[in-house]
């Protein structure tokens, strides 16, 4: 109904007034769509500026000129018609819908608005380009289709939720996510599970939704206030529309891999490099000759994947309906994680008569995640213990039935020996065992729905109400083995708990569009929302169990000795109260202005009231009477500015107090946290200047931005020593900027004959930089200071390795020193390059520095699409880089302890002279050789890719031949054959250069351990009924 | 529309969203406004004692839970390191950066806050009538006495001996406490004021736990506990008089247990002056607690630290010892200890202050003094319990002279309080007077892997000695504490 009414309001800006008239003619305009008819549409006469536009019901009377000859229909959406006058005096139309330019109505919050008209930076992506793909969750998807929206899957865990980032990194401890708004109703999106990794939007069935927006800037996220700081991203589900029922079948089945493997040491190696490790340091040699064994084998598999989606559209004058069911089951190829979901969707819309309208989104899904142990220093975590795991030692002891085959220790307590002396360092278990009995299981129930009434007041004023919930229920279970890996120590662990978050969201819009004075047009919104969230959960669990009998679907009342319990509770809530303002002059001269209110509980009530404002301006300059260019068919510019906030804060940021505390001595409260009550919002000045020029048949759209962040709700650090509590107090402390230039262009290149190619080209580069803050943040890896991007790799500068004697060489301050791996005489010395043997000068310790920033600098995506008669193809491209990442996987397998390596490690250093980039080898010098407590710069690499990240190939079956084979009974079908991931060109030398233990903002860039990311084959099939 | 607008606005005014508090913070103002709460901030100064950070996380028994005894432990020679866990303390490879010392600074601060806080409430509690002149006492009592044991953790830890230079930068001091934004420059003012202040300060808050702490057992500081710690404290000071001092106020009060392992059977004897409850629900886990980390494998345990072969092939130990034959474990791979016992549910609680300990300091009070016969009497009354009576007791004679006596009593602590963590103490102590070169060197890290370095005469390989002046005698300040402090970031240790 906007589009008809924005529609309704545009073409009275190109009617202009009537002349002279000759013959009246009569008709009504109606198109498939809108059977009732079109109204608002123009009717002009060819050639002439005389027309008209039609009325509510469609029906127009225009006068012509005895001599016109032609009659042109034209609407928003609609493909414009021409229609010979002849002797006809009355001229029915049925309009036919422009696919292309219905794209072009674009939902911007609480409404919809028209793309000629947007003056913000809003991106929109259509379904189809991904609906086929197969992965968990649909944002993972949208990675590089969009300028400024950086999407980054840093695992190969299924249920482990992407970053996302929309014009960079925007919070320091508050979050950086975007707002995620499906159908008008934003949704919860912290991972309620405590066993998994369980992404709440892997609840959403991609299949369901029809297009996402994206909105970038300021004054277009301004209308969702305090929440817009991180960008918004809005979802639109597929509805209905009039005509008979469409019914379509989706499928597509194949499998995953991991796109890589760590390269390892055989067996054979291992032992002569263990032994040499302990030989060097005047230890005895513990390793001998056994098997050569890659318990890659055991974690890793081809995961089968499939996915099932049936929907249902179609609708009556009145009544609109949008059913959809969805299954999909896809495995891991790391063991044994697997997520499967069941979904369902009804979206129906109804018209009670021309002026009131209802409808209702509803939408319930059931995800189950099988997950794992991989933590990236844990002892059975599977990557971890996989690469670790001695390769001389089988997996395997046949007559070890206690332990169901597996090799293992006969106390349980780690890994069978083999032929060595020592069993693996940290006493860790047989993977395979772990892999085979301990199970890590969520499952979480999502209700996500909203029903509306829209009343149309008066002509042009519309009155909408609508109320959303979003219901998670998950409910975890996890179950340890008694006998060995991590249950053994409690012997055997039954773990459950109960996890949900309820959100309710009800909103009250008015809207008023009209036209005055004939090219003044008018569009104003006002509203207020009320949100209110709570997330709870309780837990219980049993350790010494009785019998392993009961530890495999559920906590069992009676089967275990000990018994604990545990929860929570907390909640949020906000009001709202909010107005838009859009302006248009002839088209030419647009304008918005957007104020909202906001309270959040979150911040003590005499601070927790915001108001934000944005603002833009646009001007069509190719409407102008002086652009005349056949070259260039649109040109716009525009420009916003708007100060918006982030609620991305910890629940109750704002208050202190005591908590509960559980001590051996009793059950008492502790000093849990500072309270500040002067906290206040933290707010992002944002500001955008773009261009959209349509030149030829090539679509651009520039865009430069710079986000101002200021005030930042920071969890500021305390000296450690004043013992607050986390060593933190929320402050309003810090500046931060983030500037960065988009490009978008997109063409259809070729359209000749049965060949057509299209293609869509972005890039983003984006920079950073911290502009205040109290102290330095550190972590393990990474450092943010002033003056520097958010997140550098801070540590230590390797210096090689001295290839006199082996040690490792190090910067400390203005010099070079060496750990000498000398046994006795360890410790730094002085390094004299022009006598590099010479240790007898006492060294000091290696100092840190900057060693990279962790976030890309340029990034983008490029899709070409090609059809050629029924066949189609697309390759999509996604690329980023200008950032390091710190490979602590690789320096984990450089270790020096009794544990698998890096195949990498055979060029240790062995004789006098040899150039090499690995030290001596000495047991247990981990730390001293490799400077474990913070980044190294021996393993800084560069991040840079191109990764060719879908080939799609679809054949689509002659409608001719649909038509003879199945009468009538299917009416189109489209086979296609697809792989993701194919092929990454990067220089990183790490499994991929995605690959991130750290979704946080202060640490980043760090490749540890991490599941390696997926690639997935798989054929499927498009069918409509 | 109108009827909308006033749905709307008879919603509105019933839908209050935003004043909401939270459901698990009790607030400031609250916290202290009856006794039962009082009592439960108490308690939760305990907790931090017993479960405080590591890594950012309530893990790994930091500071007094676990980890005080095994980072003490693992600076010594007499307890072995058999994997990565505790590695850098072991080898000495620590550094600003590295994270066990760094949760020890962070843990213990962390707990000092918490009891400064209370102890700026009780008299306002007091005051307000929510509790006696009498309970308020008490619980000062057990604030100062839990705020000395901390921060002499940290001196022992971050700080060099008493013994060698009292002049020495000591560790910041704390008598205050942090909850308010506005509190924090003053805190960042507090600075490394010197050993000798530091060690003034631990016995004026003991001195006055003495007084105000009733007698009681040993899972709640009481007068016991303030006395044990001065006597400690005092040892550490060379103060022998004070040394026996103390030990008189306690002869009548508690008694070395005939079984050597009683004191860890229960927690409850007439050894035990004070020890940190652990429970199956709050303990400090299985990559912490002591049955895990020292327990055997063979029995449930994760066994990552077992008894050096140095001190278990040591001609002082005698091998009928009681403490050898009925205190430890041993599998194919090493000879554990038996301590701690409860691998399932880490319930053993961790003995911090024994009579027996008392009795040594005592003994060598004595020694120091001259007064070796008493000396001797004193160790032997901790000895000769775990010998069948086939060993005979020591003797002055027998053990030479003063310098015998002392290394018998040495010796004997090595022994007695194997497994407790109070060997590092001892190296620190007697390093600064030159008695000690520094840490002794060790067992090779990851190299005893197997039962035959006990039972034969398989050379013990070694490494990981650190001479007294080397900077890592002592640890190093946490790189964030200089960092975050804002206004006046305190001095690093040199060497650093």
């Amino acid at each position: 109904m906007k589009k008809v009414l924005l529609g309704f309001a545009f073409t009275f800006l190109t009617v202009v007034s009537v002349l002279a008239q000759t013959k009246t003619i009569t008709g009504r305009v109606t198109s498939a769509e809108e059977p009732e008819g079109v109204p608002g549409a123009s009717v002009v006469v060819k050639g002439t500026t005389q027309g008209t536009i039609t009325d509510l019901d469609g029906s127009y009377s225009i006068q012509v000129p005895s001599e016109a000859t032609t009659l042109v229909y034209s609407f928003v959406g609609y493909l414009t018609k021409e229609m010979p006058i002849g002797s006809n005096s009355v001229i029915n139309v049925v309009m036919e819908p422009d696919i292309k330019t219905l794209n072009e109505v674009i939902v911007v919050g609480y409404g919809t608005q028209e793309r000629r008209e947007i003056t913000g930076s809003v991106t929109s992506i259509d379904s189809k380009a991904i609906e086929n793909l197969v992965s968990p969750s649909f944002e993972s998807q949208l990675a590089g289709r969009a300028p400024g929206v950086q999407i980054t899957t840093p695992s190969g865990i299924l249920g482990a939720a992407p970053i996302i980032r929309i014009r960079g990194v925007n919070s320091l401890t508050a979050s950086a996510s975007p707002l995620i708004v499906i159908d008008g109703v934003p949704v919860v999106s912290s991972d309620r599970s405590s066993v998994n990794a369980a992404n709440p939007l892997a609840n959403i069935n991609p299949a369901d939704i029809a297009s996402f927006e994206v909105l970038k800037d300021g004054s277009a996220s301004a209308i969702y206030g305090s929440r817009a700081a991180n960008g918004v991203i809005l979802i639109t589900t597929k509805r209905g529309s009039t005509g008979k029922a469409k019914v379509s079948y989706n499928t597509s089945m194949g499998f995953n891999e991991e796109v890589d493997r760590f390269d390892l040491l055989t067996g054979d190696e291992w032992v002569t490099i263990a032994n040499e490790k302990r030989t060097n340091a005047n230890q005895s040699p513990l390793a001998n000759p056994g098997v050569n064994t890659d318990w890659q084998d055991l974690i890793f598999r081809k995961g089968f994947t499939q996915q099932h989606n049936l929907s249902i559209a179609g609708g009556s004058e009145a009544t609109k309906y949008f059913f959809s069911l969805g299954y999909t089951d896809q495995e891991s190829p790391v063991r044994p994680n697997e997520l499967s979901r069941y979904s369902f969707r009804a979206n129906i819309d109804h018209s009670i008569s021309k002026a009131v309208r209802i409808g209702t989104s509803l939408s319930y899904s059931y995800t189950e995640i099988f997950g794992l142990n991989n933590g990236a220093n844990s002892l059975s975590g599977a990557i971890y213990n996989a690469t670790r795991s001695l390769p001389n030692v089988p997996i395997y002891d046949a007559e070890n039935t206690a332990f169901d085959g597996y090799n293992v220790t006969s106390n349980g307590a780690t890994t069978g020996f083999g032929a060595n002396l020592a069993g693996p360092d940290n006493n860790i278990p047989n993977i395979g065992f772990v892999i085979d009995n301990n199970l890590y299981r969520s499952r979480t129930h999502r209700a996500i729905g909203n029903a509306y009434g829209e009343v149309d007041l008066l002509t042009g004023l519309t009155a909408r109400t609508q109320i959303g919930i979003d219901l998670t229920m998950n409910d975890d279970f996890q179950s340890l083995d008694p006998r060995h890996g991590d249950g053994r120590s409690s012997n055997g662990s039954v773990f459950m708990a109960y996890n949900p978050a309820f959100l309710w969201n009800w909103q009250n819009t008015l809207n008023y569009q009209t036209v005055f004075a004939e090219d003044h047009s008018l569009n104003v919104t006002a509203g207020l929302e009320y949100q209110f969230t709570k997330f709870y959960n309780f837990n219980a669990q049993g350790t010494d169990i009785s019998d392993n009998f009961y530890r495999f679907y559920n906590i069992i009342s009676g089967s275990y000795n000990n018994q604990f319990s545990g929860g929570g509770y907390t909640e949020r809530g906000f009001d709202s109260y909010f107005g838009r303002f859009n302006y248009s002059y002839k088209g030419k001269y647009l304008a918005s202005f957007t104020l909202r209110n906001d309270g959040i509980s979150d911040l003590a009530v005499e601070n927790q009231r915001g108001t934000f404002f944005g603002g833009s301006v646009g001007w069509r300059v190719s409407d102008e009477a002086f652009f005349n260019s056949q070259l260039i068919s649109d040109f716009k510019v525009r420009a916003s500015y708007a100060e918006v906030g982030n609620t991305g804060i910890d629940s109750f940021a704002a208050y202190g107090g005591y908590g509960p505390v559980l001590g051996g001595a009793g059950a008492g409260i502790g000093y849990n946290k500072i309270g500040n009550a002067a906290l206040q919002w933290e707010t992002s000045k944002k500001f955008n200047v773009g261009l959209d020029m349509t030149i030829g048949r090539v679509t651009v759209a520039v865009d430069y931005f710079n986000n101002n962040i200021d005030g930042l709700i920071l969890n500021a650090p305390t000296a450690l020593s004043l013992g607050v509590p986390n060593n933190e107090i929320s402050q309003n402390i810090g500046k931060m900027t983030n500037t960065g230039l988009e490009f978008r262009a997109f063409a259809n290149v070729i359209n000749r004959g049965k060949f057509s190619w299209d293609t869509d080209f972005n890039i983003t580069f984006i920079k950073n930089e911290v502009n205040e803050l109290i102290s330095p943040l550190t972590g393990t890896y990474n450092r943010t200071e002033v003056g520097n991007p958010i997140a550098q790799l801070y540590g230590y500068q390797w210096a090689g390795v001295n290839s006199a004697n082996g040690n490792p060489l190090y910067v400390s301050g203005d010099v070079i020193v060496q750990y000498n791996l000398v046994p006795g005489a360890l410790g730094y010395k002085a390094y004299d390059p022009a006598n590099p043997g010479d240790v007898s000068v006492a060294g000091s310790a290696p100092t840190q520095a900057y060693l990279g920033n962790t976030l890309p600098k340029w990034q983008g995506g490029w899709s070409n699409n090609f059809k050629f008669g029924n066949f189609d193809a697309e390759i999509f491209t996604r690329f980023s880089g200008g950032n390091y990442i710190m490979n602590e996987s690789v320096r984990g397998l450089l270790g020096q302890g009794f544990s698998n390596n890096h195949a990498s490690i055979l060029n240790r250093w062995t004789e006098s002279g040899q150039v090499t980039d690995i030290p001596k080898l000495y047991s247990g010098q981990d730390q001293n050789m490799w400077q474990n407590s913070a980044a190294n710069s021996r393993f800084v690499e560069k991040g840079d890719f191109v990764k060719i990240q879908n080939i799609v190939l679809g054949y689509t079956v002659p409608t001719t031949a649909l038509q003879s084979a199945f009468k009538g009974a299917i009416s189109n079908a489209r086979f296609f054959a697809q792989v993701q991931n194919p092929f990454t060109f990067t220089g990183y030398s790490g499994l991929d250069p995605e690959s991130n233990q750290y979704s946080g903002q202060l640490s980043f860039g760090v490749d540890w351990n991490v599941a390696p990311i997926i690639r997935t084959y798989t054929l499927g099939v498009n069918v409509g009924f | 529309m109108a009827l909308v607008g006033l749905a709307v606005a008879g919603f509105t005014t019933a839908c209050d969203v935003t004043e909401l508090t939270p459901a698990n913070l009790i607030p400031d103002s609250e916290a202290f406004s009856t006794a039962a709460r009082i009592e439960s901030a108490v308690l939760g100064v305990y907790e931090s004692a017993q479960r405080g950070y590591y890594a950012n996380a309530v893990q790994r028994g930091y500071p007094f839970g676990a980890a005080n005894v095994e980072q003490g432990d693992m600076r010594g020679e007499d307890m072995y390191n058999d994997q990565l866990f505790y590695e850098i303390t072991y080898v000495g490879s620590y550094s600003p950066n590295s994270a066990n010392n760094s949760g020890m600074w962070i843990s213990l601060y962390r707990m000092i806050n918490r009891l400064n806080i209370i102890l700026e409430n009780l008299d306002v509690a007091v005051t307000n009538g929510v509790l006696t002149a009498e309970e308020g006492n008490a619980y000062k009592g057990e604030m100062l006495f839990l705020r000395a044991l901390a921060h002499h953790e940290l001196l022992v830890h971050f700080a060099r001996p008493y013994s060698d230079d009292p002049s020495s930068m000591g560790i910041p001091y704390r008598t205050f406490g942090i909850d308010d934004v506005t509190k924090v420059p003053e805190g960042e003012a507090v600075g490394r004021t010197t050993v000798e202040e530091d060690y003034t300060q631990l016995l004026v808050d003991l001195d006055a736990a003495e007084g105000f702490l009733p007698e009681g057992g040993a899972f709640r500081a009481n007068k016991g506990a303030a006395i044990a710690l001065k006597s400690r404290i005092k040892l550490h000071m060379g103060d022998w008089a004070g040394v026996l001092t103390e030990y008189n106020k306690l002869t009548s009060k508690y008694a070395i247990t005939a079984n050597p392992a009683t004191p860890f059977r229960g927690g409850n004897s007439s050894d035990n002056i004070f020890s940190f409850v652990n429970s199956a629900e709050a303990n400090p886990g299985v990559n912490g607690a002591l049955p895990s980390m020292y327990g055997n494998p063979d029995l449930g345990a994760r066994g990552l630290v077992k008894i050096s072969p140095i001190i278990w092939r040591a001609d002082f130990w005698n091998a009928e010892d009681l403490r050898r034959t009925t205190m430890t474990t041993r599998s194919s791979t090493g000879i554990f200890t038996d301590k701690y016992q409860d691998a399932t549910t880490y319930t053993d609680p961790n003995v911090i202050l024994r009579y027996a300990e008392v009795v040594l300091n005592a003994a060598e009070a004595n020694a120091r003094t001259g007064k070796l016969d008493v000396a001797v009497d004193l160790v032997n009354s901790v000895r000769s319990r775990a010998l069948p009576s086939s060993v005979a007791a020591y003797t002055v004679a027998g053990l030479g002279n003063q310098a015998g006596v002392l290394t018998a009593i040495w010796n004997e602590r090595r022994i007695e309080f194997l497994a407790e963590g109070r060997r590092w103490a001892d190296i620190h102590r007697l390093s600064g007077e030159g008695l000690m070169p520094g840490v002794p060197a060790k067992a090779t890290s990851r190299s005893i892997t197997n039962i035959d370095f006990y039972t034969t005469d398989r050379t013990i390989p070694l490494d990981h000695s650190i001479s007294y002046d080397s900077h890592l005698f002592i640890w190093p300040i946490p790189l964030a504490e200089i960092q975050t402090n804002n206004t006046a970031p305190i001095e690093q240790n040199p060497g650093y």
